[in-house]
């Protein structure tokens, strides 16, 4: 079977005052989720923005569905969940139910109400009575109720407790069963993109740093804990950054086995997202 | 676009309900003292504001940037937005009537005359206003549309006054006053 991808984004580039998104390039295959990860400003929500057309783009191309064109075929296969609020507050999920069947063409009711009583979220108290996990179990409602195949989700999981949140990463789960499904998501709550994604893409600085899949990042990559004395003995093109943290040194290594087998004497352990990306925005480069 | 407007009429919903009965009770009490048919110079003013509050309420609630990645274009989002406010100053003028043709009934000289006369005046301050508010809305953040908006009720008064000096030139007013305010309708309306 031929691999497509739901999402492609080439060269993308705007820039801002202080701020450039420079040519960021990156792909979400079908049936894949994709976890857009990078501090706060690192460039993921501009990226989004870029892609949905919600900000000019300067540069490069954007493929979602096969299409470069964002026309109304496309944005009824295309969920969207922002983080914070979604819908205008003095609604509620019933008139939201609504104004939905009036907006999508394919709008399942039948599914919306399901989700709804999963989710245990009542149907007619206004938006702004909600708490901010149950708004974000409402936006994710929508996104699934209108036949999407793909997702994308901006900072959709931050600032929930991790029960909220768990249950809406195992909704994603259960969504990209259908090989036709896929998600893009962006935080900074690596762990959860752990859990859930098949690929990581880390921008800094507006530059995508590496597009790996998750278990490359997660069997491949170590960490060396060690001295100075031991810092100073490794050949520094095994480095890809490090950081010196009291009397510790902590190196990040691209392949944690082999690294282990030249320098036996070593302590290389696994690395984990949050790691990988830490000792990449505040380590030094060899 | 449906959808959309939906909305807005759900947002609009109860400022609306409020707006109708403070127009009729309004209307009747103004009889009192003048013309209840002046009445229709407010009434589409009035009502017209819970097409602005919807504006800001999208700001507000991000709704605006949401929107634009559902299958609805940018085109039927603003003209949604005009849609809902003529349909807000219509709803404005019909609210207005109502105490009219009630104390009508009850032996109130209203004539026609005054009802075409205010009627137009009402619809024309309306939509003047309407096309420089709406479109300030978008351009502006809330805190700046929201001076636009009461602006531009004084800014389409100035432009009515404007016409009727015009129109004075070429005919007399006084003589033709319907005639005169049916013409600043027509323009408002282009």
């Amino acid at each position: 079977m031929k691999l497509t991808n739901a999402f492609m984004v080439s060269g993308l580039t705007k820039t801002y005052q202080d701020f450039i998104l420079d040519h960021v390039s990156f792909t979400v295959p079908d049936g894949s989720i994709v976890g857009l990860i990078g501090e706060n400003g690192a460039g993921k929500s501009t990226t989004i923005n870029a892609a949905l057309g919600l900000i000019q783009k300067e540069e490069g191309t954007v493929s979602i569905l096969g299409r470069e064109e964002l026309d109304r075929d496309i944005k009824e296969q295309i969920g969207v969940v922002f983080d914070g609020s979604n819908y205008p507050e003095l609604l509620s999920p019933r008139k939201l139910n609504r104004v939905m069947k009036n907006i999508y063409r394919f709008w399942d009711e039948q599914k919306y109400w399901g989700l709804l009583k999963q989710f245990s979220l009542p149907s007619d108290k206004q938006i702004k009575q909600f708490s901010k996990g149950m708004k974000m179990k409402l936006a994710i409602s929508v996104a699934f109720s209108h036949h999407s195949r793909l997702l994308i989700l901006d900072e959709a999981t931050c600032g929930l407790d991790p029960v909220v949140r768990d249950d809406i990463l195992d909704m994603l789960l259960g969504f990209v069963q259908d090989e036709e499904h896929s998600i893009l998501v962006s935080s900074h709550i690596t762990s959860d993109l752990e859990k859930i994604a098949d690929y990581i893409v880390f921008i800094h600085e507006g530059k995508v740093v590496f597009e790996k899949t998750k278990d490359e990042l997660i069997e491949r990559f170590g960490i060396i804990r060690c001295g100075s004395t031991q810092f100073g003995a490794l050949d520094k093109s095994d480095i890809i950054s490090y950081r010196r943290m009291g009397y510790e040194w902590q190196i990040l290594v691209s392949d944690r086995k082999r690294i282990q087998k030249k320098y036996s004497k070593a302590l290389v352990v696994p690395a984990t997202i949050d790691e990988i990306m830490l000792l990449y925005v505040k380590g030094e480069k060899s | 676009m449906k959808g959309v407007l939906v909305k807005d009429l759900y947002i609009a919903g109860s400022n609306i309900l409020v707006t109708i009965v403070s127009l009729i009770v309004l209307g009747l009490g103004l009889s009192f003292l003048l013309e209840t048919s002046a009445l229709l110079v407010l009434a589409p003013v009035a009502s017209t504001t819970a097409a602005f509050i919807s504006i800001t309420s999208d700001a507000a609630s991000k709704w605006n940037k949401n929107v634009i990645t559902m299958p609805v274009s940018r085109e039927q989002i603003i003209g949604e937005k005009f849609l809902l406010y003529i349909l807000l100053a219509v709803l404005g003028i019909m609210t207005a009537l109502i105490p009219c043709v009630v104390l009508a009934c009850f032996g109130e000289d209203i004539t026609l005359h005054s009802l075409c006369l205010y009627g137009s005046i009402g619809i024309s301050a309306t939509l003047l206003a309407g096309g420089i508010s709406l479109p300030c809305a978008y351009l502006f953040d809330p805190e700046k549309s929201q001076i636009v908006f009461m602006m531009s009720f004084m800014a389409s008064t100035g432009i009515i006054t404007g016409l009727v000096l015009l129109a004075n030139l070429v005919f007399s007013v006084k003589e033709n006053t319907i005639l005169t305010f049916n013409i600043v309708l027509v323009i408002s309306v282009i």
